[in-house]
């Protein structure tokens, strides 16, 4: 019973780097990813600024293989790209100078939700 | 018979057959035949070239000459080449810059900027849609926001100047070459959808010194009330056209900023979604025309200016804008002379009426209501450009029948320099009502828009058209399907799988009596992946970057 609560005080409670990409490698998301505010606040943010031109609504659009169903989906490689960006065949500019380490675990949290849902297609 | 004068019997003989097609007609678009010396080869945007050795009977038989890889596929290849005397000159990832033997392909010098590297943070990274040569020199707008000059010979650099303020202005930059009136240099910047003041900038071509800068947005709190002037968007990025028996630049502006919400915007937001004619030494408005006042609907007015004769053969002016219809102006007033629907699926307005060009009843989004708006975000077309055929007298060019469900939002300050102010919280792309989307390629009457023929493509292709005289239109699709069709009717004449989707300018020059269609390949743009959202399969397609090359034997 008290074994598991060392592990979540540290999870909820351990100091967030101030700059996102100071802590991008084996980076540990500050808050629980399953809180439905910060789902809600993820999908706000990812909306308003990753669906037009890029991601499309709940991801659905873009080059990446679908956020929906993603059964291989991993929090911390999830912000490390979001943080850092990612050149491919094309382009995925850094977010870690515009958003906040929290804000992107935000945006985690909500792709982490997308990954639970059942495929688009 | 000596050798030489077989030799120059000889070439005459392909001049002959190469060019007749310039006894037909003279002037801008039929001139220089051998040679793609500018953007749309020709100022009035046509893209037709005069050639006509390769033809109806033998293009079946077009087979590869050769291939420049340009060895990165950032973006694939979005560029128009300049081909002139048998060099061809292009750009590819990152602002390499390369001059071919337009023979053969081999590499005669590479150029490769120093960049800023605040242009790993941009949003429109990696890409340019090609350079410009003229004054012995070859000119690139760059992606940390520079004009610069290189020797046309040699490829060294001769001058840069730096235009823009990167941090400043969220990282606006040159996707596009920068075009040569007289000795002005000018171009402007990306970020019509960023909080910024659009500007299009000029400075001398042979010295590269700051001449003009012309903002987008005007001072006039009527068409900007309060502080929304300073986030007003209103970029120019695509290359205009400069008409020297005017004395006139033709340069498009986006659309206004924030793109889907006007709340603190209410008044005409000139000069967005607007034409412009400018005077080339001062920048100063010759006349303009505003397609979208207060554009709510991310619909650009930075298309090509067509220019083509009407049945008087007067010279008239035909502009698409993506909002799905097409303006027909006198040249020199910019006063109406039609206004016809091009895209299919069209509901943001009733139409447009034909006399004072305005919109009618438009349906403009509201702060928290989701509607949906055809055509979507990306337009009735994208940038990939037309080609008009003076023989056929149609216009070819190709559709986007794809709508979206957006939902405006009061938009916040934004964080990022990569980040947009679409004015958003929600925005997925749909088909349009009771029909699948698709894309299209149609030949119209520009000035009626009577429709010729159209062939549909399961997917909106993205490379421009190229019409040549002997009644071929060439272009290619997101698969990389390359293509030549009957000009008349088009019936698919040649298809030539090239392995990545094809979003650049094919042109076609000669050398040596032989003649070439160069189509570059290599999928890339923000287009295909959004799209993706309304057509799941590109998510598989690769990018690519090889510049094709073609001819008959």
């Amino acid at each position: 019973m008290l074994a598991p609560l060392p592990w979540l005080l540290s999870a909820l409670f351990m100091p967030a780097p101030v700059h996102a990409g100071d802590d991008a490698a084996g980076a540990q998301p500050p808050f629980n990813l399953n809180d439905p505010a910060r789902i809600q606040a993820g999908k706000k943010r990812f909306g308003s600024t990753c669906a037009a031109y890029c991601h499309g609504a709940e991801g659905d659009g873009g080059k990446t293989p679908r956020f929906k169903g993603k059964s291989d989906f991993l929090p911390a490689e999830a912000y490390k790209v979001i943080t850092e960006g990612r050149t491919g065949a094309d382009v995925m500019p850094p977010w870690g100078k515009a958003f906040t380490p929290e804000q992107i675990w935000e945006l985690v949290a909500y792709l982490r939700f997308l990954s639970t849902q059942p495929a688009s297609e | 018979m000596d050798l030489s004068t077989l030799a120059k019997g000889c070439a005459a003989l392909s001049a002959a057959t190469l060019a007749s097609a310039a006894l037909a007609g003279t002037g801008p678009g039929f001139d220089d035949p051998n040679n793609w010396p500018q953007y749309h080869r020709s100022y009035n945007a046509w893209r037709f070239s005069p050639l006509e050795q390769i033809n109806k009977s033998n293009v079946k038989n077009l087979h590869v000459a050769w291939i420049h890889q340009p060895g990165t596929v950032t973006h694939g290849l979005q560029a128009t080449p300049i081909v002139i005397d048998g060099v061809m000159y292009s750009i590819a990832a990152d602002n390499n810059v390369f001059a071919l033997d337009a023979a053969t392909g081999k590499v005669i010098w590479r150029f490769t900027p120093k960049l800023d590297p605040i242009v790993k943070e941009v949003f429109y990274q990696s890409a340019s849609r090609g350079v410009t040569v003229g004054r012995g020199k070859v000119f690139l707008g760059t992606l940390d926001g520079r004009f610069i000059a290189l020797d046309q010979k040699t490829g060294k650099q001769l001058w840069a100047t730096q235009l823009t303020d990167m941090k400043k202005d969220y990282g606006a930059l040159f996707s596009s070459p920068p075009q040569l009136a007289g000795e002005t240099l000018f171009g402007g910047t990306t970020g019509g959808d960023q909080p910024v003041i659009g500007k299009i900038f000029a400075v001398n071509a042979d010295t590269g010194a700051r001449t003009w800068t012309f903002e987008v947005p005007r001072d006039d709190p009527k068409s900007w009330p309060g502080d929304s002037r300073r986030s007003g968007g209103g970029s120019a990025w695509l290359p205009g056209t400069y008409d020297p028996t005017t004395d006139t630049i033709y340069i498009g502006t986006s659309n206004a900023s924030p793109d889907f919400n006007h709340d603190d915007r209410v008044g005409d937001n000139l000069y967005t979604a607007t034409l412009l004619a400018l005077e080339p030494k001062t920048g100063k408005i010759k006349w303009h025309r505003q397609e979208v006042p207060q554009d709510t609907w991310d619909f650009d007015a930075a298309y090509e200016a067509l220019l083509v004769p009407d049945k008087n053969g007067k010279t008239t002016l035909v502009h698409l804008n993506k909002n799905g219809f097409v303006y027909v102006m006198d040249k020199d007033s910019g006063a109406m002379v039609n206004a016809w629907q091009y895209a299919e699926n069209m509901n943001w307005a009733k139409g447009v009426d034909v006399k004072t060009g305005l919109p009618i009843e438009p349906m403009y989004p509201e702060t928290d209501q989701k509607k949906l708006h055809c055509p979507n975000l990306l337009g009735a077309r994208s940038w990939n450009q037309g080609a008009y055929n003076p023989n056929t007298r149609l216009w070819y060019s190709q559709g986007m029948e794809v709508c979206n469900f957006v939902t405006s939002a009061k938009q916040e300050a934004i964080a990022g320099i990569g980040q947009l102010s679409l004015g958003l919280s929600d925005i997925k792309l749909t088909d349009p009502p009771g029909k699948k989307a698709d894309g299209w390629l149609a030949a119209f009457d520009p000035l009626t828009g009577k429709q010729a023929w159209k062939v549909r493509f399961d997917m909106p292709p993205l490379s421009a058209v190229l019409a040549t005289a002997s009644g071929l239109v060439f272009t290619g699709d997101m698969y990389g399907g390359l293509f030549a069709f009957d000009a008349d009717n088009g019936k698919e004449l040649w298809k030539f799988s090239a392995g990545s989707g094809a979003r650049g300018g094919p042109v076609s020059y000669a050398v040596n009596g032989k003649q070439y269609i160069a189509i570059p390949t290599g999928l890339g743009s923000h287009a295909p992946g959004f799209l993706t959202g309304a057509f799941p399969r590109i998510r598989d397609l690769p990018g690519g970057a090889a510049l094709i090359v073609f001819a008959v034997d």
